[in-house]
């Protein structure tokens, strides 16, 4: 077995191990205690993971270079795989109709919500792949408002998976699902009823979340557009815009902060982003909205060692000798969204 | 009934020229002419147009394949038809 097989396998089974056993243990504890061991892990996989670290520093450095210093950029790099270790928790604290987690979750911006609800065309909250996104949508439908979202389990279509870590995921992510409305609205090519099935859930005066970070597939790229994101242009989809001129239902922003105590976090809601205009002038709103948070908040960004989906965006240049992990592994976060997802981020 | 959609289909959703003038049977999702956003383009203006109200359920490829079949199910969904509505 090579070095670099092995060292796969090693990380695998820490994961299986962190995610399975470790995680809805740690979760059953006092969330001081509980998150303050998974911070000693992220620590742990931060030192362990060399190549991530360095990827994560280098896609840092290229895109905030300018509003991060190199002692922030640390810190950052610090948080992140602190964040990573902590969201197993918080989906670990979904049981009971999520109070364990919603003990830790302050809603903020509810009353936005609420009132664009009021109006009787549902609500779209455009977010992205930011913090434990996850488990915030789940808090906030365990709150009462039935959450559906538009987004793929990639662990369904990751190329590389066995069945085995299939059906583990689908296991881990089973509690997530259970606090969902309708099962999500997956937008695989092919799949051409998923805005009506999105308009069908406003209409029932649903909120549906979009996350619209997520790089385009090969076959919607021609509908991608400009906008300005991270200090520079980024191709991104402007579903949330036309959904929302089509069906006259809001848009709201939603992101979920975690606190520097790591246990306790925000899920803060905007009012509506003002939709008049071109669709291209109106997502240029959302995306400058989810740009700023990543900027006051990178830590909280899952993208950053994922350099394929941020070529994909055109954040960063394709570079010679970067090159993805050969697959994800049990216990990584999976953010690719594409036909043939690469990459995952450790967690 | 199917001029009033080939006119929508032909001004608002076809990209590719060569298409037009667009056939009753030439197929809307093999050449890329109904992706997501525009089959809720399309029901918004079949629900509007024609006073019908398109269910889940009824969002199948072999309703919305071509004008001809988008003809057909709209008639079928015509009020006092939905007994034989597809889907």
């Amino acid at each position: 077995m090579g070095k670099g097989r092995a060292a796969r396998l090693v990380r695998s089974l820490e994961g299986v191990a962190y995610w399975a056993a470790a995680a809805p243990l740690l979760a059953r504890l006092p969330a001081v205690i509980g998150y303050r061991i998974a911070c000693w892990r992220g620590d742990w996989v931060r030192r362990h993971q060399a190549g991530k670290r360095a990827e994560l520093a280098r896609n840092l450095g290229q895109l905030l270079a300018e509003e991060v210093s190199p002692a922030t950029a640390q810190q950052v790099m610090r948080d992140w795989f602190r964040h990573a270790s902590c969201e197993a928790l918080d989906v670990m604290r979904l049981r009971h109709r999520a109070r364990p987690l919603r003990r830790l979750v302050r809603v903020r911006g509810q009353e936005h919500l609420e009132a664009a609800l009021a109006a009787g065309k549902g609500a779209i909250l455009c977010s992205a792949h930011f913090g434990s996104y996850h488990s915030g949508f789940s808090v906030l439908h365990a709150s009462g408002f039935p959450v559906t979202t538009i987004g793929r389990w990639q662990y369904k279509y990751t190329a590389g998976l066995s069945a085995a870590e299939r059906r583990f995921w689908d296991r881990v992510y089973r509690r997530v699902r259970r606090h969902r409305q309708r099962p999500n609205i997956e937008p695989w090519p092919g799949r051409f009823q998923v805005a009506a099935q999105a308009a069908a859930a406003l209409r029932a005066g649903e909120v549906v979340t979009i996350s619209i970070d997520a790089p385009p597939l090969d076959s919607d790229q021609a509908r991608a557009v400009d906008v300005a994101f991270l200090g520079r242009r980024a191709r991104l989809l402007p579903g949330v815009v036309t959904l929302a001129q089509l069906t006259g239902a809001p848009v709201l922003t939603c992101f979920i902060y975690r606190s520097p105590d790591y246990r306790h976090q925000v899920l803060e809601i905007s009012e509506p982003v003002p939709m008049d205009g071109e669709t291209a002038t109106a997502f240029g709103r959302c995306a400058a909205q989810v740009s700023a948070a990543i900027q006051r908040n990178p830590a909280h960004w899952v993208y950053w060692t994922s350099t394929a989906d941020l070529v994909t965006l055109g954040l960063t240049p394709g570079e010679p000798g970067i090159s993805a992990p050969a697959g994800p592994l049990p216990g990584e976060r999976l953010v690719r969204d594409r036909t043939e997802p690469r990459v995952a981020i450790p967690g | 009934m199917e001029t009033v959609i080939n006119d929508y289909i032909s001004r608002e959703l076809v990209r590719d020229p060569s298409l037009l003038p667009l056939a009753g049977d030439t197929s809307l999702l093999d050449n890329g002419v109904l992706d997501s956003l525009n089959l809720l383009r399309m029901v918004v203006f079949l629900e509007e147009r024609f006073k019908i109200a398109v269910g889940d359920a009824d969002l199948l490829p072999q309703n919305f394949s071509s004008v001809d079949a988008i003809c057909a199910y709209v008639r079928a969904r015509e009020p006092g038809k939905q007994a034989v509505a597809h889907g």
